[in-house]
């Protein structure tokens, strides 16, 4: 990794020179990580400290067991390539007049007045004019697409409409590339413009060049990131070694579901970026997909509080505190982001959770169909919209959203999952399955999906016990936390008649009850099961254990108790008189 | 249904709706004389007038024509007039520069339309009637304009500008752009189904070219034949259907080449989506072409214009559903469950399915019943009846839950197919462990009692819901039950004297004659506008024929007129379906009179639907026909006009693995090697059959038997009795288990006949009798016969003094043997008959030698069409003995050398020339 300063050199001047082209995403994202680069609290006034530190005491605790290798310098033989020089020499080649075209397009293009800015610089040639002429075209052409697709929308759904600029703009950059006068951010914006077209391949092989030439550039990554679906194609990529190589191998892992790989990424990044709410909020992320919700409300908590108007990730907040029905955190949360921007896709999405976990689910529908009204593409609303209409149980409606959930993502497990459950709510369970299997598939170690498999099987319908078993044996065995499987495998094999494996399970059951404090009808069950079992097998002492348990019970337990105790030191008083 | 969806307002204005519109005003102007300003007669007007409705209906594509197009096709029915109509046309098209243009086109276009008071219209003047076809498209054209925003007729201007300017671009010579289009044009080369056809046919025969030269070296080897398999399952979609479709695609979006990007820029002439009714009808035609031509439909063409469809009209799902019948039939298994799950998800069932709607209404919760339906049908298809029956029993749960009469009417139905088709013993076991629909039976009973109870109970209630065909097809299956099984009383219990265990061929009559009712009433069923559309497509079609073969067209001629009379002799033509059901009970004729032993109806049958049924039906039907036709041929003519007609076959069919026609060519070469005394090669042959069996136990069950059959049959000409016999045992077991009553009289038979091979005659003659009785109970008459004869062979080979009984049976059979036993049966008869008067002691040759010499000399004559080196030995060896004893010294001569020339074929079959070299 290098030095926090050259981070912090290479990210100030990257920020002025995407900003002065107007790649004001890029920007903000490397404005972001130069402030979360740890201050040296020597050089500054306390105040900027105090801003930067938050109140990381929390923190600091999540962050102790990590922190220790994360600091490491990369390994021997890792060549990272120098720093380019930053400011640009070709500035140079303006002279004055130019410079003022170049004002008054970026003026226009800040207004976003995109062919004005383009027109403005039609016979400009240094590099820079023609990057922002080509981007100006470009997203000149993705509004008038953006408005087409609206006005052309036909009875069967959209009409393809495409950005008309792409043709002309591809023919030119290609031509610039074949020449060898291309710039990185042309090439970025040529990636843009193929992967648009569909030609991935030499997308990528454009992106990689843009990003190798320019590695400062947050949304050529991001593109190329949309680019690697699979893990071949991402170890087939050809990347210089540059510190902001690991923010995109840790954003990619993460897109293909290698949490753990893509945290200790991220854990490695903190030590430098200490204080980058972006690397927070990506943590946070895959904890998220880890299952930890503790510790991304944790996380969140602390984000919320450094940078209270954000609204991005924060719809996965919104799930966490759903998941854990905190109400009023909820609520707060969505008052927050309604204030800050409503008309953005999370904020709605957040308004429906709330809605949700209130039981308003029709409300909660409008809401998410609002935000994919916004954003079509937007996949956790069309899987949270299927939840909806799963409570209201209109199975059709619920059964459409999820497919296009699918359908933007097959690999959205919780998709799958809902259309099996809205297919096993409508009584087929044998067509569930096909989707429960899906979704197992993708996401093999949630014991959620393998016991709403299990319980698929294991319906009066198909009574297929056996695969049951199997499934809830995978579900065991894969950190069930509310301990649902150990109790049905019981139960299952007790039915079966296998009295040594149920009685296996109804111990293991037992055991983890206990460990865990829980009381219930499971502990009375599993009890009762266990004396008479150990009855019938001349385990006389154990037995009498249950027994005991049994009698801090009330009701017709504690009855069977007592006659149970009873026969058995009747067969004890046999075994002593009159040892076979 | 849940998306964020808009009402669907279904027609869109478009630049060739705009075309059509103008050509209606020319057709019908405002004020004029009867026949307006630039026709020269009526009939020439008329044209016209069918030309404009034809383009309103057609479904022969999902785009709507380039103005190309349309004007090569105003060339046809123009006549004299095609400069004027297409000048005009282009430019009234051109002279549309500005909204406000368009506005006052579509003013004027008011004006064409009559009042709905008729009586003021003079006898004289056109106007078009509102409420006609046309009336109402240009009703549907002005509804559109009037409610469109000003974007969007914006949109329709610019659209019209590219419309005008693609046509423009290659105009003036109209024969070069015909000649280039199919070149550089990729939506000409998508919607060209034709040519696509054409190309594959030709690889098709090329590869079988190649096959047949392949075959000749090495087709007794198993290696190069599995590399020949490779061959056939890679080389041939990339060398032509892949690349020819895939390669415009490839193009036109990479190279930057201007003409293709200009077409994928802006929105091109040729990618406006017809009409959704139009669309919908295009699909059904497909589909219906897809389960016609089964696999040898093309897949990635077809698939091609899928992938533009979807892209065009995400929210039009049937294109899933086309989808998976495209894998289905080419046994992609994921894609067609992938498909099948994403069509139902999307449509919930109550979009385009084939069902009548269910008047009653069945509630917003869609109809997933059918998606179990369709899958449990799916899995049927490919060979899994585990699941499917599975699915099928949920499918019956479910459409019982919702109170789904048709869909459960269909269900039961589709499980009778299951039952009847599927091997019944491995079912039991799935049967008893699940809910089972047939509440009333307990599982004690057969699977047959169940399947003979679920028949006529779907039979009720597809009666009962008044669904025809079903009716039809649900009593097709019950003759199929009726055919091979004895009726028996279902309760075990009760005075059982009554009992009568036999089939009752009466009454497969009675089923046969009362689905064959459906051709007088399928009208109410069927859906007019479909075959409407249909017509309007080869109406057009016909228009472009000639035209494409302008050169030809003294040879031409003559077809395409012929095509055009039909067209016009046809004004209803009978819907697919009901000609599939005929189509179909002839061929379970067919199969009737095959069991019972009568050739001559059995083939007649199969004729009748080679001839009229096989257009109408799947392809796999049609080879199932043609399959038969040719086996009859090789049993009654010989082999050599069964090659010549399998030769035939296979061209026409395109010769899959597992195909039927692979199949007949396994079994003609078979048994042309056992005759020839073959061995070796016969042994091939057989394993070769048994190969195409799947291995799943219960499944491919005729498939199982005959292979098995073929095999005893070979071990049996080896003369190796123990090794024919146990397979023979291990047949009847099996046959026995599976309950295949029919299947084991012929297993007796054989049996029967291998004892009398060993010489053991004695405990032949139990065999044969009990043959003899499975025989009377399933009325199989020629087997019967064939059985009898075999008896007599057993008795005269106990010896001379039972020779008279043994006459008086073969007497017996005779009348059915000769009339509908095949070349060897009747030998095999003659040369016994012969063999009898030998060998009985009151009858001397000498004073009767015709007596014996006739049979014996048909027989030989047709043993040697037949080239039954064995049999035909034995005849001339008889003949020569007769001679002798008759002192005809040159006749004894000639009989002896025949009968050496054949016992020396027989014993060095390798001598001869490979069978495979002169085969075609």
């Amino acid at each position: 990794m290098a030095s926090k300063e050259t981070c912090r050199t290479e990210l100030r001047s990257a920020v002025r020179l995407l900003s002065d082209r107007g790649l004001y995403s890029a920007s903000k994202w490397a404005a972001e990580q130069l402030m979360g680069i740890e201050q040296d609290p020597a050089k500054h006034t306390p105040s900027h400290t105090r801003f930067q530190r938050g109140s990381s005491s929390i923190r600091r605790r999540f962050r102790a067991a990590a922190a220790g290798d994360s600091s490491a310098t990369p390994s021997a033989g890792v060549s990272y390539v120098a720093t380019p020089s930053m400011a640009g020499a070709e500035d140079y080649e303006y002279d004055a007049i130019d410079n003022d075209f170049y004002l008054l397009a970026k003026s226009y293009f800040d207004c976003r007045e995109f062919r004005r800015a383009a027109h403005v610089l039609r016979d400009q040639t240094s590099k820079k004019a023609v990057f922002l002429r080509c981007y100006a075209l470009y997203l000149a052409g993705e509004k008038r697409k953006e408005e087409e697709m609206i006005e052309l929308e036909g009875p069967l759904g959209k009409s393809d409409t495409v950005n008309k600029e792409n043709v002309s703009l591809e023919r030119e950059l290609s031509a610039l590339r074949k020449n060898g006068t291309i710039d990185s951010f042309c090439l970025y914006v040529y990636g843009l413009v193929l992967k648009e077209k569909g030609s991935e391949n030499l997308a990528r092989t454009v992106l990689v060049e843009a990003v190798n030439s320019y590695p400062w550039n947050w949304s050529a990554w991001s593109e190329l990131q949309s680019l690697c679906t699979t893990i071949e194609t991402l170890n087939s990529l050809n990347l210089n070694n540059h510190w902001m190589k690991d923010f995109f191998l840790a954003n990619t892992y993460q897109e293909l579901r290698m949490h753990n790989e893509s945290l200790s990424k991220y854990e490695y990044l903190q030590a430098t970026f200490s204080f980058s709410n972006y690397i927070q909020a990506q943590i946070a992320k895959a904890q998220y997909n880890l299952r930890e919700f503790e510790l991304v409300q944790v996380i969140f908590e602390e984000l919320l509080r450094n940078d209270p108007y954000r609204i991005e990730d924060m719809d996965m907040y919104s799930n966490v505190l759903y998941a854990k029905e905190c109400f009023s955190a909820l609520s707060y949360l969505a008052h927050r982001v309604f204030l800050t921007d409503k008309y953005r896709p999370e904020s709605c999405c957040i308004i429906g959770n709330y809605y949700s976990l209130k039981g308003q689910h029709e409300k909660s529908v409008i809401y998410f169909r609002r935000a994919l009204k916004l954003n079509k593409n937007y996949l956790s609303a069309w899987t949270l919209m299927g939840h909806e209409y799963v409570e209201m149980k209109n199975s059709s409606a619920a059964v459409d959203a999820y497919r296009r959930a699918v359908d933007i993502n097959p690999c959205d497990y919780r998709a799958w999952y809902g259309l099996g459950q809205a297919y096993e709510m409508m009584g087929m369970p044998f067509y569930a399955l096909h989707y429960f299997k899906k979704s197992v598939f993708l996401q093999p170690n949630d014991s959620r999906l393998w016991i709403a498999m299990a319980q698929c099987y294991e319906t009066e319908q198909l009574h297929m016990l056996e695969e049951a078993i199997k499934c809830y044996k995978r579900a065991a065995n894969c950190n069930d936390r509310e301990a649902i499987a150990l109790h049905h495998l019981a139960k299952l094999h007790c039915k079966l008649g296998h009295t040594e494996e149920a009685a296996f399970y109804f111990k293991k059951d037992l055991d983890r009850m206990e460990a865990e404090e829980r009381e219930g009808p499971n502990m009375v069950e599993a009890l009762m099961f266990l004396a008479q079992h150990c009855k019938t097998k001349k385990r006389f002492e154990e037995a009498e254990v249950y027994c005991t348990r049994l009698l801090d019970y009330t009701g017709p337990e504690k009855e069977t108790a007592e006659s149970l105790l009873q026969g058995i030191r009747y067969e004890k008083l046999d075994v002593e008189h009159f040892p076979p | 249904m849940a998306g964020l969806l808009k009402p669907p307002g279904n027609f869109a204005l478009t630049p060739h709706k705009v075309s059509i519109c103008i050509l209606v005003q020319v057709y019908a102007p405002p004020s004029e004389l009867s026949v307006p300003f630039p026709f020269s007669s009526v009939s020439h007007h008329n044209c016209l007038g069918i030309f404009l409705l034809s383009l309103t209906k057609a479904c022969d594509s999902i785009f709507e024509p380039s103005l190309d197009e349309l004007i090569a096709q105003l060339r046809e029915i123009g006549g004299l007039l095609n400069h004027w109509l297409s000048d005009h046309l282009t430019r009234r098209l051109s002279s549309l520069a500005s909204p406000d243009d368009l506005f006052n086109f579509f003013n004027d276009l008011r004006g064409i339309l009559g009042g709905s008071d008729a009586n003021v219209v003079d006898d004289d003047q056109i106007v078009l009637d509102p409420s006609s076809a046309i009336g109402m498209f240009v009703r549907r054209c002005l509804l559109a304009f009037n409610v469109m925003s000003f974007e969007g007729v914006c949109h329709l201007l610019s659209n019209i500008g590219t419309y005008c300017k693609e046509s423009l671009s290659d105009c003036p010579p109209f024969e070069l752009s015909h000649l280039d289009d199919s070149s550089n044009d990729p939506e000409l080369e998508y919607e060209s189904m034709e040519l696509e056809n054409f190309v594959f046919e030709k690889v098709s025969e090329e590869f079988e070219a190649r096959k047949l030269a392949n075959e000749r070296v090495s087709f007794h080897s198993h290696a190069p034949g599995a590399l020949f398999e490779l061959v056939e399952d890679t080389d041939f979609p990339p060398s032509s259907s892949v690349e020819h479709i895939d390669r415009p695609r490839e193009v036109s979006p990479c190279a930057p080449s201007t003409s293709d990007t200009l077409r994928g820029t802006g929105p091109p002439g040729g990618t406006f989506l017809r009409t959704n009714w139009q669309v919908q009808g295009y699909l059904s035609e497909q589909a219906d072409a897809i389960e016609k031509h089964g696999s040898s439909f093309p897949i990635y063409a077809f698939e091609s214009i899928l992938k533009r469809l979807q892209k065009s009209a995400p929210e039009l799902h049937r294109v899933h559903f086309l989808r998976y019948l495209n894998s289905l039939y080419h046994d992609d298994y994921p894609g067609a469950l992938e498909n099948l799950h994403r069509y139902f998800d999307y449509s919930a069932g109550t979009e385009g399915v084939e069902f009548v709607p269910d008047p009653s209404g069945c509630s917003g919760l869609g109809r997933y019943e059918i998606a179990l339906l369709n899958l449990g049908m799916m899995h049927f298809h490919l060979g899994h009846p585990k699941q499917s029956l599975e699915v099928l029993i949920e499918a019956v749960r479910v459409s019982q839950q919702h109170s789904d009469d048709t869909c459960l009417a269909y269900t039961l139905a589709a499980i009778c197919n299951l039952l009847s088709a599927i091997g019944f013993s491995n079912m039991t076991g799935i049967i008893g462990a699940s809910y089972w629909p047939v509440a009333g039976i307990g599982t004690s009973s057969s699977i047959q009692q169940q399947l003979f109870v679920l028949l006529r109970r779907s039979l009720k209630r597809a009666e009962s819901l008044k669904l025809k065909r079903l009716v039809a097809s649900i009593h097709l299956e019950i003759a199929k039950f009726d055919l091979t099984h004895v009726q028996r009383p279902l309760l075990s219990f009760g005075p059982k004297a009554s009992t009568k265990l036999r089939t009752c061929p009466a009454n497969i009559c009675k089923e046969l004659w009362t689905s064959y009712h459906l051709i007088s009433d399928f009208t109410d069923e069927t859906s007019i506008m479909t075959t409407d559309g249909a017509f309007c497509t080869s109406w057009l079609q016909n228009l472009k024929k000639p035209r494409g073969s302008l050169v030809f067209s003294q040879e031409n001629g003559i077809r395409s007129d012929s095509d055009i009379f039909h067209f016009s002799a046809q004004p209803s033509s009978i819907p697919g379906s009901v000609l599939h059901l005929l189509g179909s009970s002839y061929l379970v004729r067919a199969a009737a009179w095959e069991t019972y032993g009568s050739a001559p109806l059995a083939r007649i049958n199969a004729l009748v639907f080679a001839t009229c049924f096989s257009d109408s039906s799947s392809s796999a039907d049609a080879a199932l026909a043609y399959a038969k036709l040719i086996q009859y041929l090789a049993v009654f003519k010989g082999y050599k006009e069964a090659f010549a007609a399998l030769k035939i076959a296979e061209e026409k069919f395109l010769c899959v693995s597992k195909s039927i026609i692979l199949l007949v060519k396994l079994q003609l070469l078979h048994e042309r090697a056992l005759h020839r005394g073959h061995l070796k090669l016969a042994q091939q042959l057989c394993d070769e059959l048994g190969v195409l069996a799947s291995p799943v136990t219960g499944v491919d069950m005729e498939l199982k038997t005959e292979a098995s059959l073929r095999h005893a049959q070979t071990l049996l000409a080896a003369n190796q009795y123990d090794q024919a016999a146990a397979v023979a045992h291990s047949l009847f077991c099996m046959c026995y288990k599976f309950n295949m009553q029919v299947q084991n009289a012929t297993v007796l038979l054989l049996l029967a006949e291998i004892h009398k091979r060993s010489g053991n005659a004695v405990s032949g003659i139990p065999y044969a009798l009990a043959c003899l009785s499975f025989c009377q109970s399933f009325n199989l008459d020629l087997l019967k016969a064939s059985a009898t004869l075999t008896l007599a062979e057993l008795w005269l080979s106990l010896g001379p003094s039972h020779a008279k009984k043994a006459l008086s049976l073969i007497h017996g059979a005779f009348p059915v043997l000769l009339g509908h036993g095949g070349l060897e049966l009747r030998s095999r008869a003659f040369i016994t008959e012969a063999k009898c008067y030998l060998a009985e002691p009151s009858f001397s040759v000498s004073e009767d030698p015709e007596m014996v010499l006739e049979p014996l000399r048909q027989a030989s004559e047709e043993l040697q069409v037949l080239e039954h080196h064995e049999l035909a030995s034995e005849a001339f060896y008889l003949m020569a003995i007769v001679y002798d004893k008759l002192g005809q010294l040159n006749e004894r001569e000639d009989a002896a050398a025949s009968f050496k020339k054949h016992i020396i074929a027989l014993e060095n079959p390798e001598d001869k020339d490979d069978p495979l070299s002169n085969f075609p």
